[in-house]
């Protein structure tokens, strides 16, 4: 059986996994640490802002330049992706490619987004909706007010208004816990007898037709327990990602390793890989800080961009893919960072690797740097996932294409 | 237009003017100080945060050494809690003069600075990050002072003696009749109201802007140099001392440990603007290969922050002897009667941070002489509010006090161990002010995350607290992550990328570049 090493288990690195061992290949999953999805906003972005704000996503994605990594994966790869993540989290993802949800963030904005958690989209802002933004006093990373002002002082996408107030409940999510993430909240939500106490405190607040904006700490372990704080309020509720340790995240990260790991993905965490070897111009095996050799027949590089590790910037301004070396795209053409915050992209974050039509990182003359090393999600050059909101969608196509490659290749 | 009057008013908030508004307020003038900006927006809160020994101008400068030994005493005493005694050490590194370190122990004995060599091996053993090339160490008492803390202390000070503080009041003319000062007129820049203190005295502590001030009473150009300098802050305390090499003064040659960081200085290039401060790459190079002789793998450290700031050097042909005779050393005092024929101003050049209290003494001692009257000068024994106690302060202490408090308030900040407590008390107390404002009073986005974290949360407590609605909320943290950025990019490598892009991950989960846009800009 041919033996598939892929490294960084973010979205771009589960996908690929997940890809290749249902095609029947043996596949190893290293990962240094948590992987990006706990970091995000637990839904799939596809194309928020091009840079205008973005309805229909894939056609966005069918209109981009040749050098984004959308250009190489091909729209055929996205909604491939797409459809194979409602198809496998089918209680964690739900939406359609060609068009966006556009929902209320933890400051109030109305963000675009493609796939999202059904816990969420009934946040999905329409003109005329009475919501109702419900914060906890013990939850520091969530505004309610703020959010309900913002909301209700923003023209709706479609040009109409929706109204939002704010309220408040005061229920620690360990007794005497004033300062809690939304990770503890998330476990004291998957208890009933905290669900119980929450509607409780809420209901009486409570207005007819309202929908409830909560924070997304609405269960953890169980993904349904939204649903029973739904019927126990009576309402139609919404989760609202918060920054970091993100709960909405935790659960597509849950979801996915565990479904790699079903399939027999051997996954490997808490590893560092730091070096490479090869044979013949090709990659014979990685090893890790710890000294443990993986040799492999086709290896994935799925570590991600500057937040992880996987590209750094040195202090003479020298920008290095850290584990393969290899030829980086957007570097050499001036400076790599400007002053100006709110105005144009930084040039760094659009820094990567090159692939050519199979994902493969290719040098400046177009040609692979090694036969069998494939590229997915963060690493690739030419885009800024937070500026396009596009990160996720970037992770999911590429990562499909690339095990698409690699399947051909080995069979 | 408001209406005020005062026997003097004070330009300028920085150090100087909050030493001289304390002094002038303390010697029972009724008095006013007004700034453009925050107390501590210019060149105070720019700079390295080190309260001088006395032992870097011991050679150069043996005046000089001696007055700061002095008011490092004073200021450790009286404003105790803005100063940490870390102590420094002057160390001669690999290349450098070895016999320069006998010329500072000479030097220091000759000026009365406390120093004293150790064994290189002590010195090691006391700070492990110092190069182990270095052949000699010396002890001294340097320290390190929170120079926001310091000013505010001073202003709090003038305050209790009657003295009104007017920070974002822009000076737009200083009338003058007769001959004399009559009036400074300002704007109220957050309410757009124009406000009219009438006065007999102005004494001009601009610093690096004491041009510009000067010449809207119609005083001759007064010629001011500002010198740029830039300094790096580093993540965590590389070094638990000051650390300065031992050499005759020169650029990158220490290393100062306050609060959290370490911060290296600094540069001195002339520039004509000093509302214009680059901060040029390669002097942040400069910066880097400096920090390395001190510390070996200093470039692998994380650089934080960096920021310029200006020094308040003024070059006057037209200052006559005679004015020199109050003078602290490095410090310039403009008769503007002698030079220009206009009674009631002097205008307060140069000087350092050390001393800011023995040159809010000389200056006020010449505006008593001119007035002729006598006032005795009593800043050098009274403690400021708040360090009374005469505790200095420690890395420590924060964690310290969110020990006691944790059950009772939510950490902000993370990073500075701020929190909620400290941020709603700090915003009851300044009702208008901006989150830098806020900032050099908590610490709020001065850490590792730069406000990634911090700046959402202060954004939605000061809505939810009352202060500013959603549009101004908005307003206010677009100009802090704006302002946090100048600071950044300058220095954006290793772990400080990596931290900026999670931060740009979080600014996408919150999407909060397309919040809706404020009108204008908030005042900051």
């Amino acid at each position: 059986m041919s033996r598939a090493v892929v490294i960084g288990a973010g979205l771009a690195g589960l996908v690929a996994a997940n890809r290749l061992v249902d095609a029947g290949l043996d596949v190893t999953l290293l990962h240094k640490g948590l992987g990006g999805l706990q970091l995000g906003q637990g839904s799939i972005d596809v194309f928020g802002y091009a840079p205008e704000r973005v309805l229909n996503p894939i056609k966005a994605v069918s209109q981009v330049a040749t050098s984004h990594p959308y250009a190489a994966a091909g729209s055929a790869a996205v909604l491939d992706g797409l459809a194979y993540l409602k198809q496998e989290l089918p209680t964690l993802l739900v939406g359609d490619p060609e068009a966006n949800y556009q929902l209320p963030t933890a400051v109030g904005s109305i963000r675009p987004t493609c796939l999202a958690q059904p816990s969420m989209i009934a946040g999905h802002v329409r003109d005329g909706a009475h919501l109702v933004i419900v914060g906890i006093r013990q939850l520091k990373d969530f505004h309610p007010q703020l959010v309900a002002e913002n909301l209700a002082r923003t023209v709706l996408p479609d040009g109409g208004r929706l109204t939002a107030r704010h309220v408040w409940v005061d229920l620690p999510a360990r007794d005497g816990e004033v300062d809690s993430f939304g990770v503890g909240y998330a476990r004291a939500f998957d208890t009933e007898a905290f669900r119980i106490a929450f509607a409780t405190a809420l209901s009486p607040q409570l207005k007819d037709d309202e929908v409830v904006g909560l924070p997304a700490v609405l269960g953890l372990a169980d993904v349904k327990a939204w649903r029973d704080l739904a019927g126990k309020l009576g309402h139609q509720v919404f989760e609202i990602p918060l920054p970091p340790p993100s709960v909405p995240g935790m659960r597509l990260n849950e979801a996915l390793t565990a479904r790699a790991r079903s399939a027999g993905v051997r996954i490997v965490p808490g590893v560092r890989t730091t070096t490479f070897s090869t044979v013949a111009g090709r990659v014979a095996s990685v090893t890790t800080a710890a000294g443990r050799t993986y040799s492999g027949d086709a290896f994935v590089l799925a570590t991600g961009g500057f937040e992880s590790g996987a590209l750094e910037l040195d202090s003479h301004q020298v920008v290095r893919e850290t584990l393969f070396g290899l030829p980086l795209t957007g570097v050499g053409d001036g400076p790599l960072v400007h002053g100006d915050y709110w105005g144009a992209e930084q040039p760094l974050f659009r820094v990567g690797v090159s692939v050519d039509a199979a994902m493969r990182p290719i040098d400046p003359w177009g040609a692979p740097a090694y036969p069998n090393l494939w590229a997915a999600g963060g690493i690739l050059a030419g885009a800024s996932g937070w500026k396009e909101l596009s990160g996720d969608g970037i992770a999911v196509a590429s990562a499909v294409a690339a095990a698409a490659a690699i399947t051909k290749e080995l069979s | 237009m408001r209406k005020l009057a005062a026997d003097v008013v004070v330009i300028g908030g920085g150090s100087t003017g909050a030493g001289v508004v304390r002094d002038v307020a303390m010697r029972g003038y009724s008095a006013v100080l007004v700034d453009r900006a925050d107390l501590g927006q210019g060149t105070t809160g720019r700079f390295h945060g080190l309260l001088h020994s006395g032992g870097r101008y011991v050679v150069s400068d043996p005046l000089s050494a001696t007055e700061c030994a002095e008011e490092n005493a004073i200021v450790t005493r009286i404003q105790s809690a803005a100063v940490e005694t870390t102590g420094g050490y002057f160390v001669t590194c690999p290349g450098d003069d070895e016999g320069f370190a006998d010329k500072f122990l000479a030097g220091a004995a000759a000026t009365g600075v406390w120093a004293r060599e150790v064994p290189v091996a002590e010195a090691l053993r006391n700070e492990p990050r110092l190069n182990p090339g270095i052949s000699r160490a010396i002890e001294v008492r340097d320290g390190t002072v929170d120079g926001w803390q310091l000013v505010w202390g001073a202003a709090n000070s003038a305050r209790q003696y009657g003295a009104q503080i007017l920070t974002y009041h822009r000076v737009t003319n200083i009338e003058t009749s007769g001959g004399a000062v009559t009036a400074v007129r300002c704007l109220d820049e957050r309410h757009g109201e124009e406000v009219v203190i009438d006065t007999n005295f102005v004494l001009n502590c601009g610093g690096p802007w004491a041009g510009q001030i000067a010449a809207m009473a119609g005083a001759h150009p007064v010629e001011v140099v500002p010198g740029r300098g830039i300094m790096i802050a580093m993540n965590h305390r590389l070094v638990n001392r000051v650390v300065n090499r031992c050499i005759y003064p020169a650029d990158g040659d220490i290393l100062v440990p306050a609060h959290t960081v370490s911060i290296i200085g600094t540069t001195d290039v002339k520039v004509d603007d000093p509302d214009r401060l680059a901060i040029e790459p390669n002097e942040v190079q400069q910066m880097l290969d400096a920090g390395e002789v001190l510390v070996p793998g200093f470039r692998q450290s994380r650089a934080l922050h960096a920021w310029a700031g200006a020094r308040p050097l003024i070059k006057d042909d037209r200052v006559s002897a005679s004015d020199t005779r109050h003078m602290s050393r490095g410090m310039a005092v403009i008769d503007h009667t002698t030079r220009d024929g206009l009674d009631g101003m002097l205008t307060i050049g140069g000087g350092k941070l050390t001393t800011y209290r023995l040159m809010a003494e000389h200056i006020v001692d010449a505006m008593c002489d001119k007035l002729g009257e006598k006032r005795e000068c009593r800043t050098a024994t009274e403690e400021i509010p708040g360090s009374e106690s005469g505790h200095t302060h420690k890395v420590t202490d924060r964690l310290a006090e969110r020990e006691e408090d944790r059950f009772d308030s939510q950490i902000i900040c993370e990073c500075e161990l701020m929190n909620r407590k400290m941020l709603i008390d700090a915003m009851d107390a300044q009702p208008e002010a901006s989150f830098d404002d806020l900032r050099r009073q908590l610490r709020l986005g001065m850490g590792p995350c730069q406000g990634g974290f911090c700046s959402t949360r202060a954004t939605g407590i000061a809505h939810a607290h009352g202060r500013v609605d959603a549009e101004q909320a908005t307003a206010l943290m677009r100009l802090f992550l704006k302002n946090r950025w100048i600071g950044l990019w300058p220095i954006l490598y290793g772990e400080q990328v990596r931290q900026t892009a999670l931060d740009n991950w979080i600014f996408a989960t919150l999407d909060v570049a397309h919040l809706p846009q404020p009108e204008g800009e908030v005042i900051a």
